[in-house]
């Protein structure tokens, strides 16, 4: 895994260095390009004014060291920057993942159990709207219709903007206003993580109850369901006992992939709900070049697809006991 | 189905049933928690805007608000003031207990005073970081600040301040001379993008702890209003040295802790900042003027003006800072609040004949543009009619700009001199930064600038880019036809001869490979030089007039700022200086 990482790092200082844009426009801003004494200035300060291979070798020897470096736009450690937004990320998107796991399982089964009625159908449906629906678009209409329209549910930010935020324990705004004891915050926490954990937990529904029905769908054409069923247990018996183990064994892979797809779909999410995540980092370094934070984010999501993937092997191995760790 | 399976389907069938209910009810419950813990708002009396991804906020300028006019009162002698902390204010403003709640899209670069250079940084700076001298309500008038009296020799070489003795900073401190010299030598030591306003400043003697005296190396009408500039706040030395502050750039370690803390001495202090979340101020308690009028103020990152004007409308937000023209107009409820004003602001289209490709863009061409453009079609197209046509780089209500006539349109002149010229039908390169300023957006103003052009023979071929990639472009090869944008940096005119100018060491002499005209460095070097507030406005007409002439940079739409807030919110104002005063506001 570090290897794997330390070659992330590379390819993405290369081809960073490679794109044909200015990283001091964000510095200095455009105003000041030919100002040669505020140019020079910046690019020392910065290490732009070396040679693109010391600066390579200066980034290497700091980032085995744990140093991503210092952001461009923020001027704060990239480490101190990741460290702010990744609990936001995490918090939003553990929650689009279990709810939409926990509904996508549920409604594949549903639509499993009643295949081809009116409820699998509709089921069906709203599995497609989620996976095909711009998320962008849809939390936009969502914050039109629950927040703006009816005042259901709070707008954008992970907090009312009057709030404290609970004391930083893990950065997980519900978990730490639990464990403060603070409960207005956690009721404010958790209605604000509502609409951008649902238009992302959609996404997931549709993809994980399509996988589930149709893996269920399989299970039951086995012997041993039939057997079961000709024993005469109860479906709901047959179904969650039997036939969904085993049904849920593509879901498990899927669900670590997923995990890490949602980092990225994040992006426009937090950018719609204002939500001071790793995604929107992501983006506003990019559009500025910082150089630093780009290769930190990406490093990071390196580091979550690859532990990811670990833990759903893991995951694997318990859940089939043919599967053994080598 | 046996009587056995119907037994089953009938315990089936029950069990949805109680479960659908219960479903139910469960969300009747969810949805009655939730209607009661949100706020009760009035509902908007217009139909709401429809939620739209094209409708995004304006990305704030990198610099500074626009400020207008002349620096009365200030050359020659000395003017006595007030000492009040806050400018303009006669009757105390009332104290609020509620938090005030901005929603802005934050184009923070650093919260550093001697780095800070954006439009947000302005609204920071003035909060935090007392300047010596301040701009009244008519967004014209210097007043006093920091320092109570000012005077300038007769050839704009020497400056002297006399500081208020009452001033002091937030850990209560006393703001003396050493402070102004300490502030000014790191905002010009750091090497900063605000750097330039000091760039003139020979030496800073401090005679006593209330007096500061500048020395310029050359002559500099505009230094006062360069002093009111917010980038020229002045800091708490003491702290900023402990934090390892110094003047030079390459011994300066203060970056960092100047990210999450403050050494000024305004009405308020840095609380926290979280980039991509929000900007927090808290009241400064031992403020030596008018006391604050909210204990914490919060600027929350809001991107986009619908959400803006969802969250303002919903009281979630007492200030919406980029309400754009076509999201202003549905505006309608009685508990918010939106003004227009003018600003000065601008955008304008830069013609270079001296880059790759624009050696057709001769004067004579150059002229053509310049009619040819349907200026107040653009204004229509992209700001819905809710701005101004400008003559001149120099922007409407500054000095200079008086009795200039606004552009319009004449295509038959525009073809007149295309003929005239000889060229022929031409295509041109018309590369562009994507950017949506001020409610303008970049990509539908270059396509109503093409169509413009198109009556004329003039093709463009229009590529959009990103900022920093576009950037590289300007800075090597060049770009024939481009367009971009200007906020003030503080209230003299000379700023947009030196960036507009086909002056020494302007911005737009050298991304336009155009050599410099003599004329207009003699009249902007006598400008500098000139004592009298009406000479100066007379040279900088003439200047307005050669800028014009030089056919390079025509700016195309002056927008307005829309003004929206709650309708308890008071005092709210577009500060030339400063962009928004937040002493100057209050709740009820």
């Amino acid at each position: 895994m570090p290897l794997l990482l330390l070659g992330i790092a590379t390819i993405v200082f290369i081809v960073s260095r490679l794109t044909p844009a200015d990283p001091l426009v964000s510095i200095v801003g455009e105003r000041n390009l030919t100002n040669p004494v505020v140019v020079a200035a910046a690019k020392h300060q910065w290490g732009l004014d070396q040679s693109v291979f010391v600066q390579y070798l200066k980034y290497m020897q700091h980032l085995l060291q744990g140093d991503l470096g210092t952001s461009f736009s923020t001027r704060q450690p990239v480490v101190h920057d990741l460290s702010q937004r990744l609990p936001a990320t995490m918090e939003l998107t553990i929650v689009a993942l279990v709810f939409g796991t926990g509904l996508g399982i549920a409604l594949g089964i549903l639509a499993a159990r009643k295949r081809n009625t009116i409820i699998d159908h509709v089921a069906r449906f709203f599995a497609l709207i989620g996976s095909s629906m711009p998320n962008f678009w849809a939390g936009l209409l969502f914050l039109y219709i629950f927040y703006n329209r009816f005042h259901w549910l709070p707008g954008p930010g992970r907090l009312a903007a009057r709030a404290k935020p609970p004391g930083h324990i893990t950065g997980f705004f519900t978990i730490d206003s639990l464990l403060h004891g603070d409960f207005t915050t956690f009721k404010d926490s958790v209605l604000h993580l509502v609409l951008p954990a649902s238009v992302l937990a959609w996404g997931v529904i549709g993809i994980v109850s399509r996988l589930v029905r149709a893996s269920l769908l399989d299970e039951f054409s086995t012997e041993y369901v039939k057997v079961a069923r000709a024993m005469g247990l109860r479906e709901r018996t047959v179904v969650n006992a039997h036939a969904l183990r085993n049904a849920l064994l593509p879901t498990i892979t899927i669900v670590g992939f997923l995990f890490a797809y949602l980092i990225t779909q994040a992006v426009l999410v937090e950018r719609i709900f204002s939500w001071p995540g790793v995604g929107s980092y992501a983006v506003t370094s990019s559009v500025k070049l910082d150089y630093p934070a780009i290769i930190g984010v990406t490093v990071l999501v390196g580091f979550a697809f690859l532990l990811t993937n670990l833990i759903t092997d893991i995951v694997y191995a318990f859940a089939d006991p043919r599967i053994r760790l080598s | 189905m046996n009587h056995i399976g119907q037994h089953h389907t009938l315990r089936h069938k029950r069990r949805v049933g109680r479960g659908l209910t219960a479903g139910a009810l469960a969300a009747s419950l969810f949805i009655a928690a939730c209607s009661s813990s949100s706020k009760s708002v009035t509902p908007a009396t217009s139909g709401a805007t429809t939620t739209s991804a094209a409708a995004t906020a304006t990305t704030a300028a990198p610099t500074g608000g626009s400020t207008a006019g002349t620096t009365a009162g200030t050359t020659g002698g000395t003017t006595a003031g007030t000492t009040a902390g806050t400018t303009g204010t006669t009757t105390p403003a009332k104290v609020s207990d509620k938090a005030l709640v901005i929603d802005r899209s934050m184009d923070i670069n650093s919260l550093d005073p001697s780095v800070a250079y954006c439009d947000t940084c302005q609204i920071f700076l003035t909060a935090v970081y007392e300047t010596l001298i301040g701009l009244d309500s008519d967004n014209k008038t210097l007043v006093p600040r920091l320092a109570l009296k000012w005077e300038s020799n007769t050839d704009q070489t020497e400056f002297t301040f006399h500081l208020n003795p009452k001033a002091t900073f937030a850990d209560g401190s006393p703001v003396t001379s050493a402070d102004v010299k300490f502030s000014w030598e790191r905002l010009k030591g750091l090497k900063g993008a605000a750097s330039y306003l000091v760039a003139t400043v020979k030496t800073i003697d401090t005679p006593d702890p209330e007096t500061v005296k500048v020395t310029m190396s050359q002559p500099n009408s505009a230094f006062l209003a360069q002093v009111n500039a917010s980038y020229l706040g002045i800091i708490n030395m003491k702290a900023a040295v402990a934090q390892g502050a110094t003047t030079d750039a390459t011994t300066d370690k203060a970056g960092t802790w100047f990210q999450s803390n403050s050494a000024g001495s305004g009405p308020y202090t840095l609380e926290s900042y979280q980039s991509g979340d929000s900007l927090k101020f808290k009241a400064n308690d031992k403020y030596w003027g008018s006391p604050p009028t909210f204990p914490e103020v919060i600027m929350q990152q809001t991107d986009s003006a619908v959400t803006q004007r969802q969250q303002l409308e919903s009281g979630d937000a007492d200030i919406a800072m980029q309400i754009s023209a076509d999201v202003a107009k549905d505006m309608t409820s009685s508990d918010t609040v939106v003004k227009k004003v003018p600003s000065f602001n601008y955008v304008y289209l830069a013609l270079s004949p001296g880059a790759k490709g624009g050696d057709k863009l001769t004067p004579t061409v150059r002229e053509a543009i310049r009619d040819a453009l349907d200026y107040q079609g653009l204004i229509d197209v992209t700001v819905s009619g809710a701005g101004l046509p400008q003559p001149s780089p120099i922007p409407n209500g500054f000095a200079g700009t008086e009795g200039l006539d606004p552009p319009k349109q004449d295509l038959a002149k525009a073809k007149q001199l295309m003929a005239d010229a000889g060229v022929g039908n031409i295509t041109l390169d018309a590369t562009f930064p994507t950017l949506n300023v001020y409610g303008v957006d970049f990509s539908t103003a270059m396509q109503k600038v093409q169509t413009d052009l198109k009556a004329i023979g003039i093709t463009l071929t229009l590529t959009p880019l990103e900022l920093s990639v576009w950037a590289t472009k300007i800075g090597s090869d060049g770009i024939p036809v481009t367009m971009l944008y200007f906020a003030p940096d503080h209230t003299d005119s000379s700023q947009y001869v030196q960036y507009f100018g086909l002056v020494p060491d302007s911005q737009w002499t050298t991304w336009t490979k155009q050599p410099v005209v003599k004329n207009e460095t003699d009249l902007l070097n006598q400008a500098f030089a000139a004592q009298d507030a009406t000479k100066r406005a007379d040279l900088y007409n003439q200047l307005a007039k050669a800028m014009i002439a030089d056919q390079v940079i025509i700016p195309v739409v002056n927008p307005n700022l829309f003004l929206a807030s709650r309708s308890d919110i008071k005092g709210m104002h577009y500060s030339a200086c400063c962009n928004l005063d937040l002493a100057k506001l209050s709740r009820g």
